[in-house]
């Protein structure tokens, strides 16, 4: 991976790593504080049509999630205290718009307007990053992220995390959704 | 048709280069809630219950084919369980939502001697403490769950193995 670092105007010491796959063009961007991180890498929608279409998702159903943003999460704490967060006191800002993740709960509720087999919605509900964890030291978590943004949209991610229960408030800026190739 | 990425991209959600890096230690459960009972077929129609099992330290993985922290684990965890046996200790994996075929291809690359069960409709899983997987769980042998694993784990660290080793000994008196 080619990194670059670049210092983040947060209120907490903290930086943000990105890196681009030589081989496919992939980014991904890296938070990291006092030992815990977030890493986002970029998945592309075809990968997620195929994930999901050998999991019970149809057509239409498979395109929601495919053009909704969604990024490979890496969520761990190698740091020697307890953390915790929670997906709805995470934000995003696209284009002056600020708007919430899409999390578990707001792909259930999806689901009710427009039905889908149970073993697809298992698939995504355990695929996808859980809305609130707590990570002990040495814990960690992958799971996706789903921002509901058309491929290609820029973003800033505003992320929130507890560390022995201080509140980090940091910002991951100009993350991008991987174009729809 | 729109090109449909190839297996490899697919099954993985890994970036090339992307290294599973193994979390540590396992994280002792505070009043060790007792751990819920569950009756489920392996991939051999064979069928386990928790209860079965009470009276031996246990080594409950809840994981899917697709999670890469789980299949990196699986090699070092099948090891392990070899070596714990030794102690009574026996393991069990908890498949979540996934049908029998798909986890016996897995086991085609990722053989291991203990049992794989099937939650078919992740209704255990949801009655665990569990939120994402990988997660595992070590039960004493009251049936109680001692210490929880978030994230997939080295299984060859030999002082993992230690704390889980200790509950098969009977607690010292206090003087």
């Amino acid at each position: 991976m080619l990194l670059g670092a670049t210092l983040l105007a947060a209120p907490v010491s903290a930086e943000v790593l990105t890196g681009e796959d030589p081989e496919t063009g992939l980014r991904s961007w890296t938070w990291s504080h006092a030992g815990t991180s977030v890493q986002l890498l970029q998945l592309l929608p075809d990968q997620i049509r195929a994930f999901f279409l050998a999991r019970g998702f149809e057509g239409e159903e498979v395109e929601r999630i495919a053009r909704a943003c969604v990024f490979q999460t890496i969520f761990r704490n190698d740091g020697d205290r307890p953390v915790e967060y929670d997906l709805e006191d995470w934000s995003l800002l696209n284009r002056g718009e600020r708007r919430p993740l899409r999390t578990r709960e707001r792909w259930d509720a999806e689901w009710q307007t427009h039905p889908i087999d149970e073993p697809a919605r298992i698939a995504l509900r355990w695929a996808l990053l859980p809305t609130v964890q707590g990570f002990e030291p040495g814990d960690y978590n992958w799971g996706m992220t789903s921002f509901g943004l058309p491929p290609g949209e820029p973003l800033d991610l505003r992320i929130v995390v507890r560390i022995a229960g201080e509140q980090i408030t940091a910002q991951i800026p100009s993350v991008v959704c991987a174009a729809d190739r | 048709m729109r090109l449909i990425v190839t297996a490899a991209l697919l099954i993985s959600f890994a970036l090339p280069g992307q290294a599973v890096t193994p979390g540590k230690g396992l994280t002792p459960m505070p009043d060790r809630p007792p751990a819920p009972d569950f009756a489920l077929s392996d991939i051999d129609g064979q069928t386990h219950r928790l209860s079965d099992y009470r009276g031996q330290v246990l080594v409950v993985n809840f994981w899917a084919t697709w999670c890469p922290p789980c299949r990196e684990e699986m090699p070092s965890m099948d090891r392990a369980s070899q070596t714990l046996a030794a102690d009574g200790i026996q393991m069990l994996a908890v498949n979540v939502g996934e049908d029998e075929d798909t986890i016996f291809q897995f086991t085609a690359n990722y053989p291991v001697g203990f049992p794989l069960l099937m939650d078919r409709d992740s209704k255990v899983a949801e009655a665990w403490p569990i939120r994402g997987l990988p997660t595992t769980f070590v039960v004493d042998p009251q049936g109680r769950i001692a210490y929880r694993a978030i994230g997939g784990r080295d299984w060859d660290q030999g002082e993992l193995l230690d704390p889980v080793r200790a509950l098969t000994r009977p607690p010292t008196a206090e003087p």
